[in-house]
Formats: structure tokens, sequence, C-alpha cells
């Protein structure tokens, strides 16, 4: 086993990561930019060292720098947690380099499988079903309508110039094939001076569901489950959850067996994540690998009882896994928000800033992974997340209201929180149903949503409290003059910059 | 001190009032079975005939408030019409001698200046204790403290005198 761990991430991960060391008796070494200094990760480590200024790319991002440190900490291997170098192949290159072993797939296996058209052709290569189509142009319209009557309609016409679309059309039968056809051409013709058009099937409300693989170095690739992530906002992932309310034994085995057949293929080793789209007639689509732990990991843990980090280094330290495919078989559900300093209600806007106060919230059944303190100042250049809180119970239902409970719980004063979002998505008829798709979310914020009742008891309690705090507010604002860096501060972090070059 | 609170197009009149040893808090008028505590830095815990709400303030940069309790949210606009204070952003500046009251009973915790010392308009002078929150009484001009009338640890009633800046 290791004896200590580089962790070349920040935030609520690398937290996660420490408590996996911790739990090892592994040693743990943080990274710092300039404006992390007090972050959390940074006070739970073992060690921690600079990297530079705030900006990613001179910090983050530095893979030099991040090998320097773990020369002169000693480390043995390295963490990347998600985002920032995650699933860049020069970072595994770098390590191997430096005799470091990196936790997680080897470059190639990135390389192999990162890429989404590389993937493609390699789930292809293993009989998994892609999103039906072809990326070549159509020459014969006729040879084209034959194809999409084998896909199945509804099928999309999209130019291959395209982008914004102009060029698209969507056809539902063969017989508007021929004129929809002549219409993307022109258009496409207009548009972009090429009326080269290829075609794809259209996929009605399709649901994104992952499985979450793990493959030892010694040939046993094993499928987790499922995880379903169709509430996005922007094609990004605000709720996830396992199981997939529509998952049947039958599917799970099949998806499951799909993404054991495309790890194998890439050489895969370490934990990943096969994602898919799934349509409403319950045929899934090979999306892309994502070839690193996933945000959304903690639900998997939850309903597997198994700890993914720890497994990630016993994986990465040459060890077998420890368990069959077939032993795995999620018990309860569970179900994680993705908690955000943004405003819901400006357009998502970041809300950076100090948390003034917080209440984290506990009790049966909630796990809080978290990378925030009161009293410490979100920064600006990163990506706001705050934590995940994650919610689990016997049943979806118990679950939501467990999480809901928990959301009520939870307080945060100095910043804005996207938590008024989760509670409008949780009590959502079709959310409580799960009747939903990737565009889901960005359909329902584009309807009014009722406010809260400026006649209720609540609304004299939140007057009296504005009131109460307008009385006070000259004090509390002039509690919050910027601090003044002593000297000696000062001092120590410049010397502890020169040691980085 | 009375407040008018205006949420979602509803205006509420909230003023609080001293009687012997507690606060009243009265709403539109009506006095209340109301009680309310700051538990943690703009997180008031208030008590409203029994009901239990904890209600966070959020300002916004346009100075209006985002108030919300664990299931609401309200945005909310304060205003003081009988404002009392110096101002801190000093555009009004007063001449002459001045005379510093207290806006409200309650309890002087801590002097910020002593008889003689120059002070800023805006400048703290003492810090006057009432509903379990601190205010700082602030300098109406800039000159001299010429007397303070309190000492630490003294109760004061709305109206006494607490010093005199010139």
């Amino acid at each position: 086993m290791f004896r200590k761990i580089l962790i070349a991430n920040r935030g609520e991960i690398a937290v996660r990561i420490i408590r996996a060391c911790r739990e090892l008796g592994i040693k743990s070494v943080a990274v710092f930019s300039e404006v992390d200094r007090n972050s959390i990760h940074v006070r739970l480590a073992d060690e921690a060292y600079p990297i530079g200024p705030a900006p990613s790319r001179e910090s983050y991002l530095r893979i030099d720098k991040l090998m320097d440190v773990a020369r002169r900490a000693g480390c043995d291997a390295l963490h990347p947690g998600y985002g920032f170098l995650a699933e860049n192949p020069a970072l595994p290159r770098a390590c191997s380099e430096t005799a470091l072993t990196f936790i997680g797939p080897s470059a190639e296996a990135m390389e192999a499988l990162g890429s989404k058209t590389a993937g493609r052709t390699l789930a292809r290569g293993v009989d998994v079903p892609t999103v039906p189509g072809t990326n070549d142009p159509i020459e014969n319209p006729e040879e084209a309508r034959a194809l999409a009557q084998r896909m199945g309609y509804p099928i999309l016409l999209k130019a291959v110039a395209g982008g914004g679309g102009k060029g698209m059309r969507l056809v539902s039968n063969d017989e508007e094939f021929h004129s929809a056809f002549r219409d993307a051409s022109s258009e496409a013709m207009n548009a972009f001076g090429n009326s080269a058009v290829f075609l794809e099937k259209y996929l009605e409300k399709p649901r994104h569901i992952e499985i979450q693989i793990l493959a030892d170095a010694h040939g046993r690739v094993v499928s987790l489950g499922e995880r379903e992530c169709s509430v996005q906002r922007r094609h990004q992932k605000v709720i996830e959850e396992a199981p997939s309310p529509i998952m049947t034994p039958e599917l799970r085995k099949r998806m499951g067996d799909s993404a054991v057949r495309i790890a194998r293929a890439g050489g895969y080793i370490n934990a990943g994540t096969v994602e898919f789209l799934v349509d409403a007639h319950y045929n899934y689509y090979f999306l892309e690998v994502n070839t690193r732990l996933q945000v959304e990991h903690p639900v998997t843990e939850q309903v597997t009882g198994l700890d993914l980090v720890k497994l990630q280094i016993a994986i990465a330290a040459g060890h077998r896994l420890p368990f069959a495919w077939e032993s795995i078989t999620p018990r309860g559900h569970a179900m994680e928000v993705r908690l955000y300093a943004e405003d819901p209600e400006n357009n998502f806007f970041p809300s950076p800033g100090k948390i003034l106060s917080r209440r984290a919230p506990s009790g049966p059944g909630i796990r809080l992974d978290e990378g925030v303190y009161s009293g410490w100042t979100v920064p600006m250049d990163y990506d706001p997340l705050l934590a995940k809180l994650i919610a689990w119970g016997n049943s979806r239902e118990e679950t939501i209201a467990r999480l809901r409970r928990a959301l009520e719980e939870y307080s945060v004063t100095g910043i804005k929180t996207n938590t008024a979002l989760f509670r409008r998505i949780l009590v959502e008829p079709d959310f409580l149903r799960s009747e939903i798709h990737t565009k889901w979310l960005d359909e329902m914020l584009q309807r009014p949503h009722a406010t809260s009742d400026s006649n209720s008891r609540a609304a004299d309690a939140a007057a009296i409290a504005a009131a109460l705090w307008h009385a006070s507010r000259e004090s509390s604002a002039n509690a919050q003059t910027p601090e003044k860096s002593s000297p000696w501060k000062m001092e120590g972090r410049n010397r502890l910059l020169d040691r980085t070059p | 001190m009375k407040y008018e609170v205006r949420i979602g197009g509803k205006t509420r009149v909230v003023e609080f009032t001293h009687n012997s040893e507690t606060w009243r808090i009265s709403l539109n008028g009506n006095p209340l079975d109301a009680d309310a505590v700051e538990v943690a830095t703009n997180t008031f815990s208030i008590l409203l005939d029994g009901e239990s709400y904890e209600v966070r303030i959020t300002p916004k940069p346009d100075g209006k408030l985002v108030v919300s309790t664990s299931t609401e949210e309200f945005t909310c606009e304060v205003a003081d019409p009988r404002a009392w204070r110096g101002r801190r952003h000093g555009a009004m500046e007063a001449e002459g001698r001045q005379q510093i009251t207290a806006p409200m009973p309650g309890k002087v915790v801590r002097l910020l200046a002593n008889a003689g010392d120059k002070v800023d308009v805006g400048q703290g002078i003492l810090v006057v204790e009432a509903m379990k929150m601190q205010n700082e009484i602030r300098s109406p001009k800039s000159g001299r403290v010429e007397r303070i009338l309190v000492s630490e640890g003294q109760a004061v009633n709305s109206g006494d005198v607490l010093a005199w800046v010139d």
C-alpha cells in the first residue's frame, strides 16, 4: 500500500480523498493556490504546499509544480479527483516519469475511451449501441431514406457544417423524408455554403443513465450498477440518483455488460463511468466514458455500501477487487443534490463571498460531502460547488422526503445558494413520478413558478427578521471591514511560494 | 423603532417597543406574542404565537434583502421612517453641538471613545445592546467628544442623552 498520496485537487473532492487516505493510514498531501490557503482541504491534510496564483492554469493545472511537490514531499501516488487534470493523459504520463503511481487509468486507456469519437468507434467495435446515424454526408437520398427506415423514425437531419439549428430537420415518417432532405440541404447551403447533411436517430426525451465500473489490474471488471442523472441544467447534472426509477434487473444486466465490454476493450483499469442515453422504449445508446471518479459517486456508495475512493487506491496499489459483480445489488435508494454558491433567481449567477454562518443538516440517512466552513470566503476563481448533499432511504419516496427535510435544515448566510431550486424540483409532480428527461429541468425553468405567499405567517416572520437585521446592520457592516494581513503571515507565505518554482 | 417592510407589494409596519423588562414586537400596530433571537450571523429564530421560524437574511447589492425561511423565500425592502442614526456614508453631516441620545432602551456594553477624543462623522462612540443585538451609536459629525454621560454596563432608556459631540 502507498505511504503518501498527493491530492491534485481542491474543495470537497480533495476532502473526500483525504478522508479515504486517513482511514487507510496513508498520509495525504494537499496543494493550494494563493486564494486557497484558508481552504478546508489544506486544514485537513497531513501536509500542504502552495502551487501558485489563483488562476488554475497557473496552479492546479501545472503538472510541473505538482510533480515537484510530489518529489519534495516524498509521495508515492497521486489522486487527481475530478475536473482540472483528471482526464488529461499528460498527467499519468508525467506520474510514470516521476515514479509516482497515478490513481486512475493509464494514459492510453484515457485516450482510447476519453474522446467522444474514439469512444464511439470502440463501442461499436464491441457491439454496444451508439446513437444510430452516420457522420458522413448523405450522397444518395434514397439510400439515406432506407437507412432511416431501418433505424426507425423519428430521425434528425443535420448539416455537416452546421450548428445553431440551421440545416436541421426533424423527420417523423417516411413520407416527410424527401421534402425534409431538400429543405435541410438548401438551408445548409444558404447558411454554410455546404449542402451536405447527415442523419442521426432523434431520441425523444432521453434519460441520462450511467454505469459505474471498477476494473482491477488482474482482469476483473465489475459493474456497480447505474446512476440516473437526467435532471440537468444546460447539460450540467443537478440531481443524481440510484437506482434509476425505470431500471429493471434485466436492463441493468445488459447495460452493465455493455459498460464492462467497453472498459475491457479500452484496457481500462480503476474506477470509471460509462454514460448512456436511454429512450422511451428502453433502448440505450453509448454516449461517452468518464475516465475518472465522478462528482456523483457517493450515490453509488450509498446503495452498494462500497467506498469507491478506497477501492481506487487499492486498485492502483495492485490489489484484486475483493468481490464479484454478481454479488452487487443496490439496496435502498440514494439521491444527491449539488449545492452551489449561485443565485437561481438571478440566472444562476455565481455568488462568491464570505460564509457568515452555516448549519449542516444531519440525522438519519443524510450525508454531506462538503468543502466549506463558516468564516471561509468562497473564491471566485473556481467552480462554485459548495457541497453535495446525499440522502438515502428504503424507497425513493423516503429518500426524497429526507432530502427535503435536510434541505430545510441546511442554512448558509453570507452567500446565495441554489437550495431554492431543489425545494422546487423535489415537489414537482413530474419529478416525483420520475417522468423526466435530460431537457426536463430546462423546460421547467421556463415555466413561471409560484412565489412565496406574501400574506403568510412566514412572511410576517420574514418582515420581523428583516426589520431586526436592518436595526443591527451598521454594527454588523462594521464588523466586516477587511482584515489586514500581518507582516509575518505575508513573510511566511512568500517563503512558501519561493519554494515552488 | 419602527420599520416599514415591503414584501411582494405588501407593506408591513414592524415596531419594537420596550415594556419594563422585555421587548414587544408589533405588526401593523397590533402587539404580537413574538420573540426574536439572532442565533447566528444573519440568522434569526423567530417565535410567532408559538410557531418557530428560522429566518436567514442575505443582503443584495441593490439594498434589498433576500429573506428565507426553511421553505420559503421572500425579497424584502426595509424603510426606516424615523432614521435616527448618523448616516454611515455621511452625506448629511450635522452641524453645531450635537446631543447623542439612545435610540432604544438597552444596555451600554462598550464605550468606543472617551471625552476629549477627536471623532470623524460616522465613527462609533459607544455600543448599545438591545434585543440581544449590539448597535453601534455613531457620531453625527466630525469634531470632539465633549462629554460621555453613561458608563459600560449602564441601562438606558429611549431618548436618554448618552454623549455630546461638538
